[in-house]
C-alpha cells in the first residue's frame, strides 16, 4: 500500500491513560484465576464462540469485500482484481497474493500509527500464508491479487476473523479457490482453553503464571490461530505463541477444528445470499 | 592532560607501529561456496568479506546493459554491530552509497569489462568490523574476490591510506584511533604495477609541500599490499592446484 | 536456484527411501560448526555454520526506559540482515521480507517469560533497563535458516556478558548508575530455557528435518517449531502450503523430539570452556 509520508502523523508515541490506572497485581491474578476456573467475564462457556455477523459486498470500488463482526471486533476486507506484479522481472508460474493487515489508528487501546508496525507486518505474512493455499494460484500466473484488511475495532481474535473474511471477499471477487477457508483463535491459560478470546483474555493468556501458590513451576499459557480448508481437511496456517506442551497442543487442534467447522455454514450462507441477491437485482432490471 | 601525539619522539605510533609500517594483513580466498568468488580480508582489526557473482546476464532492466562492456554493480554494506556504537541500518545511508560508488569507480579501472558485453558483474562487500581504513580494505578484498571468481583484471587494484603526523612525518595505513585523534587522511586507490592512481580522496588539510611525501608513502603502501595479496593468491592457487595433482605434473617435467 | 521436475522426483524418492541426496536419514542434521566470541565490538557473539548456511550473531547492550505497560522488564530486539553476499537477490531491500519473517519468529519464540525472562534486564523499575539488540547477519544461505539462526542466537546470548550495576541513584528525574569498572565482572543471563527452532518439511508423504536449499523447494509444506525445555513456545508455518491435521500432529511430535535433542547438544557444547586461541573470523 502506498503510504503517505507527508501526512500529519499525530503524536509519534502515545500511551493509553488506562495504563496509568492503578492496577494491582492481585486484580490481574484474580482475573487469571477466574479464567482458570472456567469463568469468563462475558458469561460465555469456554468453548463458545461469540455471535458472528458476516456480510459481503460492502466496499463498492473493490472487486470483492467482506465485513466481519463479533461483538466489538469489527473489520473490513477488500480484494482487488489481479494485476501485474510490480517490479518483477522473471516470469512466475504461480500468481501471488499481496496482503496488508492494518489496525485502524483508533482500533486498539493504544493508538496505532498509519504505517504498519512489526506486529501488523507479521499478521500480513500469516494471512498471506494462510490464503495462498486456498487460492488456485496457477490460474493467474505472473499476476498478483491484493487483499487489504482494516480492523475498525479490535476486541480479540482479529487475525482469525480477518482470514475468514478474506476467504469470503476472495470468493466474491471471483478469484478461483479450492475451498472455503475458515479460521479460529484459542487462548490457553493453565488447563483452560478459551475459544474466540476477547482482547483482555488474549492479554491474560500471554502472562505466565505459577501452577499454584506453593509451586514454582510455570503453567501453560498461549494463543493459537488455526486456518483450515474444511472440505479438504487441510490446515493452511497454524500459528502458536506462549508456552505449551504437546498434549495441550493436540487437544487444542481438535477444539479449533470443531470451531472452524461451525463457521463454515455461516460463510456458505453469506455467499449464497449474495448470489441470490445479485440474481434478483439483475432479473428486475 | 596534553593532547595525545600521533607519533611519539622515538617514532612510534599509538599502536606501536612505525610511521611507514602497515597493519597486519591476513586474507583468504574462496571462503564461501555459493558466490562465484569470495574473499575475506583482515587489515588490523578491520574485517571485510567480499563476494562476486558473475559475469551473468543483466538483471533488472535490460536498458542498463551495454553492448561493448560489462556493467559492474557494487554494494557496500556494514553489519550493524561492526562499529562501537550500534548502527541503525546496514546500508542505504549516504556514506554507504558514496563508498559503493567509489568502489565501482576503483574496480572499473582494473576489470577488463570489454571482454563481457551485455553482462553484469556483482560485487558485494560486507564490513564485519570497522577499525579505520574501511574503504581501502573493501577495495583490497574486492580485488581478491574478483581474482577468485576468475575475472580478468588488468592488474591488482590496491588501496591504502596515509596521513601526516606532527605536521612533518608521513604515516601509512591509518587506524580508527588515529583517525579520531585528528590529522588529515589521504586515501589512494592505485594500480601499483603501472603506478597509476585510480581514485584519491582527502579529508582535512595540510600544506601542498607535504603532498608528495604523503602521496608517495600511500603509493608505497599500495605496492606493499599488492605484494602481500599476490603471495596469498599464489599460495591459494597452489593449494587448489595441488589437490587436483597439478603441482605433481609440474615436478615431473 | 530452480529445480526441474526430474531433480525434484529424485529428491522425493530419496526421502521416501530414508536415504537423502546427501546420504542423511530423514531425522538427521548436517554437520555444524559453532564459534563464540567472534565480534570484538559486541557484548556477546557467535558464528554458526550449518553445511552451507552461515550465520553471524552479535549482541549489543544499551540502556533504555522500560515501556509503560511493562515497567519492570527490560527489552530485547531482533534484527536480521540478509547480506547480499548470500545471494544477489538480497541486494538493496530484496532480503527485507525474509529478514522480517525470521526476526518476527524469534520475537514470538522469545516472548513467553518462561522462555526468556526480561525482568532480569530491569535496572530500576519504570526508569531504566537494559535493551538487548540481537543482530543477525546471514552470510550464506544453504537451507534451514530458522534452525541455524535460533541456535546461533542462543549461543550468542549464552556468550553475552551484561555489565554489573553496582549502584543506582535517583537524582530528581535523572537516574544515575554506577557500572563496575572491572570488565571481567559481569552478569550472565539464564539462557538454558531459551528456545531452539526446528524446521520440519513435508516432502512427499514423509517429514524431514534440516532441509537443504534443494529439499526446501520440494517441500509441500514446512513447519517451524520453537522448543524450550520440552514445551512449544512458537509454532508457525514457513512458506505456503497446507497440511492434514494428522501430519501436523506428527510433525509437532517429531519437532519436539528433535528440538529437545538439539537443545541438549547445544548446551553441552556451550558448557565446555572454549579453547582460547587467537584466531580471526573465518581463519
Amino acid at each position: 500500500m502506498p503510504t503517505d509520508n507527508k501526512r500529519i502523523a499525530g503524536p509519534e508515541d502515545s500511551i493509553s491513560y488506562r495504563l496509568f490506572k492503578e492496577t494491582s497485581n492481585e486484580s490481574v491474578l484474580s482475573k487469571i484465576n477466574n479464567l482458570k476456573n472456567n469463568i469468563r467475564s462475558d458469561g460465555r462457556k469456554t468453548n463458545e464462540q461469540r455471535k458472528i455477523f458476516l456480510k459481503c459486498g460492502v466496499v463498492s470500488q473493490a472487486k470483492g469485500s467482506a465485513y466481519f463482526e463479533v461483538d466489538n471486533t469489527k473489520l473490513i476486507v477488500s480484494v482487488y482484481d489481479p494485476r501485474e506484479i510490480p517490479k518483477k522481472t522473471d516470469y512466475s508460474l504461480k500468481g501471488e497474493l499481496f496482503c496488508i493487515f492494518k489496525y485502524a489508528p483508533f482500533s486498539c487501546p493504544n493508538r496505532r500509527g498509519h504505517q504498519q508496525d512489526a506486529e501488523e507486518k507479521q499478521h500480513s505474512a500469516i494471512m498471506k500464508r494462510a490464503l495462498e493455499s486456498a487460492v488456485c494460484r496457477h490460474e493467474f500466473p505472473n499476476f498478483q491479487v491484493d487483499v487489504y484488511v482494516l480492523v475498525l475495532e479490535n476486541d480479540g481474535s482479529a487475525l482469525s476473523g480477518a482470514i475468514t473474511a478474506a476467504g469470503i471477499a476472495l470468493a466474491q471477487a471471483g478469484i478461483p479457490m479450492y475451498d472455503t477457508i475458515t479460521s479460529a483463535t484459542l487462548a490457553i491459560q493453565g488447563s483452560t482453553k478459551l475459544l474466540d478470546p476477547t482482547l483482555e483474555e488474549e492479554a491474560l493468556c500471554t502472562i505466565a503464571t505459577h501452577k499454584s501458590d506453593t509451586e514454582t513451576g510455570y503453567d501453560s499459557h498461549g494463543i493459537i490461530v488455526l486456518a483450515i480448508l474444511s472440505t479438504h481437511e487441510q490446515i493452511s496456517e497454524f500459528y502458536q505463541l506462549g508456552n505449551l506442551n504437546l498434549d495441550t497442543l493436540n487437544e487444542s487442534i481438535s477444539i479449533l477444528m470443531n470451531a472452524t467447522k461451525e463457521i463454515v455454514p455461516l460463510v456458505e450462507k453469506c455467499l449464497v445470499d449474495y448470489v441470490n441477491k445479485t440474481f434478483k437485482a439483475n432479473g428486475q432490471s | 592532560m596534553s593532547r595525545k601525539e600521533l607519533l611519539s619522539k622515538i617514532g612510534l605510533r599509538q599502536d606501536g607501529r612505525r610511521a611507514e609500517e602497515l597493519r597486519r594483513i591476513r586474507c583468504k580466498l574462496g571462503v564461501f561456496t555459493q558466490p562465484d568468488g569470495s574473499a575475506y580480508l583482515e587489515q588490523g582489526l578491520t574485517k571485510v568479506l567480499a563476494a562476486v557473482y558473475g559475469p551473468h546476464q543483466v538483471r533488472g532492466g535490460r536498458s542498463k546493459a551495454q553492448h561493448d562492456a560489462a556493467i559492474i554493480n557494487c554494494q557496500f554494506s556494514m553489519a550493524v554491530f561492526s562499529t562501537g556504537e550500534r548502527k541503525k541500518r546496514p546500508r542505504g545511508d549516504r556514506k554507504s552509497t558514496e563508498i559503493s560508488i567509489h568502489l565501482h569507480q576503483a574496480l572499473l579501472a582494473a576489470v577488463k569489462v570489454e571482454l563481457y558485453p551485455w553482462s553484469q558483474i556483482d560485487v558485494y562487500v560486507e564490513v564485519l568490523h570497522a577499525d579505520g581504513g574501511v574503504f581501502p580494505a573493501c577495495v583490497n578484498a574486492a580485488t581478491l574476490a574478483l581474482i577468485d571468481a576468475g575475472i580478468p583484471l588488468k592488474e591488482y587494484v590496491c588501496a591504502c591510506t596515509a596521513s601526516l603526523a606532527n605536521n612533518n612525518v608521513a604515516m601509512v595505513d591509518i587506524s580508527n584511533q588515529e583517525e579520531t585523534l585528528g590529522g588529515p587522511v589521504l586515501t589512494v586507490v592505485a594500480l601499483p604495477m603501472s603506478a597509476k592512481i585510480v581514485h584519491m580522496e582527502m579529508s582535512q588539510r595540510f600544506h601542498l609541500d607535504h603532498l608528495p611525501k604523503v602521496l608517495n608513502l600511500a603509493l608505497q603502501g599500495c605496492k606493499d599490499i599488492k605484494a602481500i595479496l599476490d603471495d596469498v593468491v599464489r599460495q591459494h592457487v597452489k593449494d587448489i592446484g595441488s589437490s587436483t595433482g597439478w603441482s605433481q605434473t609440474n615436478r615431473k617435467q | 536456484m530452480n529445480l526441474c521436475e526430474a531433480e525434484k522426483t529424485f529428491i522425493l524418492h530419496g526421502v521416501e527411501e530414508n536415504f537423502r541426496v546427501d546420504g542423511r536419514e530423514r531425522s538427521q542434521y548436517r554437520p555444524m560448526e559453532l564459534e563464540t566470541n567472534v565480534v570484538a565490538h559486541a557484548f556477546g557473539s557467535s558464528r554458526l555454520r550449518l553445511a552451507n548456511t552461515d550465520v553471524l550473531v552479535a549482541v549489543k547492550i544499551e540502556t533504555d526506559v522500560p515501556s509503560v505497560d511493562q515497567p519492570d522488564e527490560g527489552k530485547i530486539e531482533f534484527f536480521v540482515d540478509c547480506s547480499a553476499n548470500a545471494t544477489p537477490d538480497f541486494e538493496g531491500r530484496g532480503g527485507e521480507e525474509l529478514a522480517t519473517e525470521i526476526a518476527n519468529s524469534l520475537t514470538s519464540a522469545y516472548r513467553s517469560t518462561k522462555a526468556f525472562n526480561l525482568s532480569k534486564l530491569c535496572i530500576l523499575k519504570g526508569r531504566k533497563c537494559w535493551k538487548l539488540y540481537v543482530d543477525i547477519l546471514l552470510l550464506e544461505c544453504g537451507g534451514n535458516l530458522y534452525d541455524a539462526v535460533s541456535l546461533a542466537v542462543k549461543a550468542a546470548l549464552w556468550n553475552t556478558d551484561i555489565p554489573r550495576v553496582l549502584a543506582v541513584n535517583l537524582d530528581g528525574n535523572n537516574v544515575e548508575m554506577e557500572v563496575s569498572d572491572n570488565i571481567h565482572e559481569c552478569v550472565k543471563l539464564d539462557i538454558v530455557p531459551a528456545p531452539v527452532m526446528v524446521t520440519i518439511s513435508k516432502i512427499g508423504e514423509q517429514c524431514v528435518v534440516d532441509p537443504s536449499a534443494a529439499e526446501e523447494q520440494c517441500a509441500t509444506a514446512s513447519m517451524v517449531v520453537a522448543v524450550s525445555q520440552d514445551r512449544f513456545t512458537t509454532v508457525l508455518q514457513s512458506g505456503s502450503g497446507s497440511l492434514h491435521p494428522s501430519t501436523l500432529r506428527e510433525s509437532l511430535k517429531l519437532g519436539l523430539e528433535i528440538g529437545s535433542k538439539l537443545d541438549q547438544a547445544l548446551i553441552e557444547v556451550l558448557k565446555q570452556k572454549p579453547a582460547k586461541k587467537q584466531i580471526g573470523f573465518l581463519m
